[in-house]
């Protein structure tokens, strides 16, 4: 990937800020994962709400700030996403206690945390296909580069995001693991709002 | 070089822009969304399901009526989409006298239904109904997709009615490798599914569906709507697609426990162990002309699972029909206008 960079050219599309950009939004989605799981967790243990959730924010940005050493991760990008955490960090802490959507009742269940630990598996497996659709997708517009070949239009560039996320998640679709996987997380969601005489 | 320069990607920004501004006054201009358009009778109706005669389009239709049993999934109104995309129009067209059996929308009161239900007693009446109208001892049966598999089941258990079967895009062998659905339904708890939820969802299956090419069909399709915005007619029969796809009945809860379980995860209908009522059907039963419809490209029901039927089928006069297409194009394709309704009709007219 390097005659499309736009240090030559600083009017032509950088496709490969794309991609940085594009795992930089994965790992920033497996830290507000973690974030949210954290938080999850506190709301059930801890009385000073804001406090603690002063406590994860400054979690959250350190390891934002950890993944921007990762070479695949734009420094700049993983800067905006520094931005974005404090922009939400001071949001959440004028708004107090968040709400509720999920019954307390269930939430206090063995059923429902089974259910929040496998969907956790189920999202790594997501995000691992699309960090390896993205290297598909850098290694198809290599060869293209090398066949001498361009891309002409962003709608060009969206059909080859989705061609490569088919073909690694129908790959990840077909796979033992995530049908063993898909089906666990669909059971587990169903012991949740299961009858007592259906649990098994 | 990729060659993209910024003036390049904001032109094209706007002119995706100006298309959609397009599209909303396209949009409030298609007016009303009909399918199903071939005029017919109601002729008998029993708990939700629904039978209708369409109106023959030739003066002396063939004296055997054709009868079609749809999947309990989805709406049949897919066979009668619009004038120019309508299997059932090709096949009046040929000369037939075609039935078709609507199964409704199954409720609460549907909980109980079984494939007993569906197999022997609606199916069972609706073969009935046509032999004292046409005074035949035998009809013709086309089963599609799930209706297919309910169909090879009825003509093994009852084959001294049916005259001549035709199986479309129909799953028999249900665990050939390929088979995706087959591979993720295999690890789900569907005792727990069912004594859950009761009738299964018909949005549930729709996302199960849809899940399964999420970038292509819950992304790109619609990006590529910009590509038709200035053509009304293009874009009503979209929306007419999109009526259909999205038009999913729930499933009675039992007949879709034994389903799941007894096709999908055992896999009985090729070994014979698939029991209706008190009765095994055994695939070898199904002694009549067959012509089994498949399409080459069709990701829920792969090739493979409808050509095992050659092998466990007792028919000595099999035919295969292979169309080049997916699960849903075989129907509204405008090839498939001209390819499959006469094929279908010059291989039971033969008969």
């Amino acid at each position: 990937m390097t005659s499309q960079t736009s240090a030559s050219n600083p009017g032509v599309f950088d496709v490969e800020l794309v991609l940085k950009q594009a795992r930089a939004y994965l790992a920033f989605g497996e830290q507000v994962r973690l974030f949210t799981d954290r938080l999850g967790e506190t709301a059930e243990a801890e009385t000073d709400w804001g406090q603690a959730l002063q406590q994860h924010f400054t979690q959250f940005k350190t390891a934002i700030a950890q993944s921007a050493e990762n070479p695949n991760v734009n420094p700049e990008l993983a800067q905006l996403w520094l931005l974005i955490a404090d922009a939400w960090s001071q949001t959440a802490t004028t708004l107090g206690m968040a709400t509720e959507t999920i019954p307390e009742a269930l939430r206090e269940t063995g059923a429902w945390r089974a259910y929040q630990r496998t969907q956790s598996d189920y999202f790594d497996q997501l995000r691992d296909t699309a960090t390896e659709a993205l290297d598909l997708m850098e290694q198809r517009l290599n060869e293209r580069v090398a066949a001498g070949k361009t891309v002409s239009s962003l709608r060009e560039l969206y059909n080859l995001w989705v061609d490569c996320n088919e073909e690694t998640y129908g790959r990840m679709l077909r796979s033992s693991v995530y049908g063993e996987l898909n089906g666990r997380l669909f059971n587990a969601l169903l012991r949740c709002y299961a009858r007592p005489e259906a649990q098994s | 070089m990729i060659g993209l320069t910024a003036d390049q990607i904001a032109a094209e920004i706007e002119a995706f822009s100006a298309r959609l501004k397009q599209g909303a006054q396209t949009l409030a201009e298609v007016g009303e969304i009909e399918a199903g358009v071939s005029p017919r009778e109601l002729i008998y109706q029993e708990d939700k399901l629904t039978l209708y005669r369409y109106q023959p389009r030739v003066e002396k239709p063939h004296p055997v009526p054709l009868l079609i049993v749809y999947a309990l999934v989805n709406r049949p109104y897919m066979m009668d989409l619009q004038k120019d995309r309508s299997m059932i129009r090709g096949l009046l067209d040929a000369g037939l006298d075609v039935y078709l059996i609507d199964w409704g929308y199954p409720d609460a009161g549907d909980r109980t239904l079984t494939l007993t239900d569906y197999v022997q007693r609606y199916i069972g009446h609706c073969v009935d109904i046509l032999r004292d109208r046409h005074d035949v001892d035998r009809i013709n049966l086309l089963g599609v997709c799930q209706g297919g598999a309910l169909s090879l089941c009825h003509a093994a258990l009852y084959s001294e009615r049916i005259r001549n079967l035709i199986t479309m895009v129909t799953p028999v062998d249900f665990q050939t490798p390929d088979n995706v659905l087959s591979h993720l339904i295999r690890h789900v708890d569907v005792d727990l599914l069912v004594d859950t939820l009761g009738n299964v969802p018909g949005q549930m299956l729709n996302f199960a569906f849809l899940s399964l090419s999420p970038f292509r069909l819950a992304g790109q399709k619609y990006v590529d709507l910009v590509n038709i915005f200035d053509d009304a007619q293009a874009l009503k029969n979209f929306l007419r697609m999109e009526k259909w796809i999205f038009d999913s009945p729930d499933q009675a809860g039992e007949a879709f426990r034994q389903f799941a379980k007894d096709f999908f995860q055992q896999n009985k209908l090729v070994k014979g162990e698939v029991i209706i009522g008190d009765r095994r059907v055994d695939l070898r039963e199904v002694v009549m002309p067959v012509l089994n419809v498949y399409a080459t490209q069709d990701h829920l029901v792969p090739p493979a699972a409808s050509k095992a039927l050659a092998e466990c089928c007792g028919s000595r006069d099999y035919t295969e029909l292979s169309f080049r297409g997916g699960h849903i194009g075989i129907y509204v394709s405008s090839r498939a206008q001209r390819e499959v309704p006469p094929a279908i009709a010059a291989w039971l007219l033969a008969r």
